[in-house]
């Protein structure tokens, strides 16, 4: 199988969110957990901040710095054309919708179920939505390089 | 109706390879590999710059095809 390097870039891309997900999620699920502990000066509200923004910036530094990364030394040398900004607006589109039924299911979630909604946990699940829909959408990407 | 072309044939017949004309269409060679394996439709700007470079009408390029 001989793959053209749109089709390379879009498999370093999954590889990024398989990388993320097994060296980032653990770490974040220990965060989620440790967030329930109080620990003494800090308020417990402040404390699942702390969390919640670690996590944020963590996934941003780590994706800024890997598309980034990407971009520069891959995909700078890839002509792009029409045919491609028909397939990421398929590929997007589909990642929108996901986003949006996602975020249903998301919120019927936390109001569901209360032990989550002032701990780290909402921020571990919708880090967890963000990098599944990303994935998706790189998979379907990749199907529709490879289908039209 | 399916959208068919001659693409392959013509470009065959000048002599040029596939990355030779994605080059000078301004488009990447699977882009051509894709409209000649009728899977991609091009877009009409796309279409008329084969055209003038394969030194050929559009309808005579592109022609429709009546589906079983």
């Amino acid at each position: 199988m001989i793959l053209s390097k749109k089709e390379v870039s879009i498999i370093i891309e999954i590889g990024f969110s398989i990388l993320f997900a097994i060296f980032f999620l653990p770490y974040f699920f220990e965060n989620r957990l440790n967030s329930i502990e109080f620990t003494g000066e800090m308020s417990f509200l402040s404390e699942v901040w702390m969390k919640i923004i670690q996590m944020i910036v963590f996934s941003i530094i780590y994706y800024s710095i890997s598309y980034t990364l990407l971009e520069v030394i891959y995909k700078e040398k890839i002509i792009k054309d029409e045919r491609d900004d028909m397939i990421s607006s398929k590929a997007y589109r589909l990642g929108f919708r996901l986003y949006e039924y996602s975020l249903f299911v998301l919120i019927g979630i936390l109001l569901s179920n209360a032990s989550i909604q002032n701990s780290g946990s909402i921020m571990f699940f919708i880090l967890i939505l963000l990098l599944s829909v990303l994935m998706i959408k790189s998979i379907y990407q990749l199907y529709l390089y490879r289908t039209s | 109706m399916i959208l068919k072309n001659i693409l392959k044939e013509i470009r065959q017949k000048k002599k040029l390879t596939q990355e030779e004309l994605s080059f000078s269409v301004g488009v990447s060679r699977q882009t051509i590999i894709s409209i000649e394996n009728y899977k991609y439709k091009p877009s009409l700007e796309l279409a008329m710059k084969l055209a003038l470079k394969l030194n050929c009408k559009v309808d005579k390029l592109f022609y429709f095809e009546e589906s079983e």
